[in-house]
């Protein structure tokens, strides 16, 4: 006993040592599997008001770019809901007002990046968006260039999203001309690239061709974005292609985001 | 070391975490190649420059907290906490290894105002060296992509021995 005594305050300070590693690595595994821990909350106590804080003097010094970039994108979608407007009137019967014809499927919730990380192997980003403004774990997140993450953990007044350059993001998308779709997953460091799986053999497809969302989940609506194709190949005996595809995002430098919800699920069902 | 000391301490500690996540947290944001593969860590400092005759228990649970408080920032849990613990088990053994035939002047920090500049070269890149190592294991959690890491723990190694060095001679740190 007294050796053991002996023994245990010689080498305490090994001893204590090993002991953080474990709660540390604990912390690590435990992250990995799914996210949660005692680190639940950082994102909408601490830390969030402090990036806040940051973020708003580098926005202040960004404001002209940021109202440039807002303006072209308001001219875009202004020019659209003319387009549309025009095309359904064509459409519709003459005496039925065109508002109780539109379909009100999903709502866009405007929200602001205030934390991000790209040279991670799992990245995530905060938003200042959160339950107060009726945001949800695992709805979908989009910039005006395409898709950029999903919610994952939803405080008060910020929310955590999972972005797109993370191991363990599947993402449902399609070969706009043709309309052969695979799973979209992130494997290498490069955040500009992201690699779309399960192609079938018999896909016809040419570098350039577009890639956008699928829309066979309730997360992103159809339609949206990704990016090009940039370089396809088989793997060594398989029946399938991998296609590296070029992001149009560039996930470092996004700034204003929308979350999107989907207000009527069942009108969609009945939709498909 | 009495309490104006600690003070001191704490509070240089807290600007040099605050510069780590608002400043070189962010720079790490950009699209050039050398930022994918790698970050920079200043804060790995803070246990650096801890005085000598703090004991090793201290000096393990304050890497202990400082990397908790950095994985919140970061995102990452676990992850530096594991490395800056692992890295404040090193500085005991290191300080073992270094020390100079007359022992230390235990009431002072490893700076390079008291033990020069040779001495404190050794010191911090072999521990930062061992900080970015642990990290990147931590982070990937497999030996399968070695090749990677080693690359990342390199470039990390440079940049943030270029900060730690330059944060030597700017301040010149004397306690």
């Amino acid at each position: 006993m007294n050796n053991l005594l002996q023994f245990v305050i010689r080498y305490s300070a090994f001893i204590l040592f090993l002991l953080l590693e474990a709660v540390a690595l604990t912390l690590v595994v435990k992250y990995n599997k799914n996210q949660k821990g005692i680190f639940e909350h950082s994102s909408s106590i601490f830390s969030g008001k402090l990036y806040q804080m940051a973020d708003d003097v580098y926005q202040y010094n960004h404001l002209q770019t940021f109202a440039d970039s807002l303006a072209s994108e308001n001219a875009q979608l202004k020019q659209q809901v003319f387009n549309l407007e025009r095309s359904v009137q064509r459409l519709i019967p003459a005496d039925k007002p065109l508002d109780s014809c539109i379909l009100e499927a999903y709502q866009l919730i405007p929200a602001q990046i205030i934390n991000n990380s790209i040279n991670q192997r799992n990245n995530h980003f905060t938003i200042d968006r959160g339950k107060k403004d009726g945001i949800v774990n695992g709805m979908g997140v989009i910039s005006e260039q395409g898709i950029v993450g999903i919610i994952e953990e939803t405080g008060s007044e910020y929310a955590m999203a999972v972005s797109i350059l993370h191991s363990a993001v599947q993402i449902s998308a399609s070969i706009q001309r043709n309309g052969y779709f695979g799973s979209l997953v992130w494997k290498e460091t490069d955040p500009a690239h992201m690699i779309l799986e399960a192609i079938p053999g018999q896909a016809d497809i040419r570098i350039g061709d577009t890639i956008t969302t699928s829309g066979y989940s309730f997360i992103f609506p159809k339609g949206i974005f990704i990016g090009k194709v940039e370089q396809f190949w088989t793997e060594g005996g398989s029946n399938y292609y991998t296609i590296k595809v070029r992001l149009h995002e560039d996930i470092a430098r996004m700034n204003r985001v929308y979350v999107v919800k989907y207000l009527d699920e069942n009108l969609l069902k009945n939709e498909q | 070391m009495n309490s104006r000391d600690s003070l001191f301490h704490i509070i240089r500690a807290v600007i040099i975490l605050l510069i780590q996540i608002l400043v070189l947290k962010r720079i790490g944001l950009s699209s050039l190649w050398w930022w994918q593969h790698g970050q920079i860590f200043l804060y790995p400092i803070i246990i650096l420059l801890l005085p000598f005759r703090m004991t090793r228990h201290y000096v393990i649970i304050l890497g202990f907290v400082v990397g908790l408080l950095i994985d919140m920032f970061y995102d990452t849990a676990g992850v530096h906490a594991f490395a800056l613990t692992g890295m404040a088990y090193a500085r005991g053994i290191l300080m073992t290894w270094l020390e100079p035939r007359g022992g230390y002047q235990i009431t002072m920090s490893p700076t390079n105002h008291t033990m020069g500049i040779n001495w404190l070269m050794i010191y911090t890149s072999i521990s930062v060296f061992i900080f970015c190592f642990l990290y990147f294991i931590g982070e990937v959690f497999t030996f399968v992509y070695l090749g990677q890491i080693l690359l990342k723990t390199l470039i990390t190694f440079f940049m943030s021995m270029i900060v730690i060095m330059g944060f030597h001679f700017l301040f010149n740190p004397k306690k």
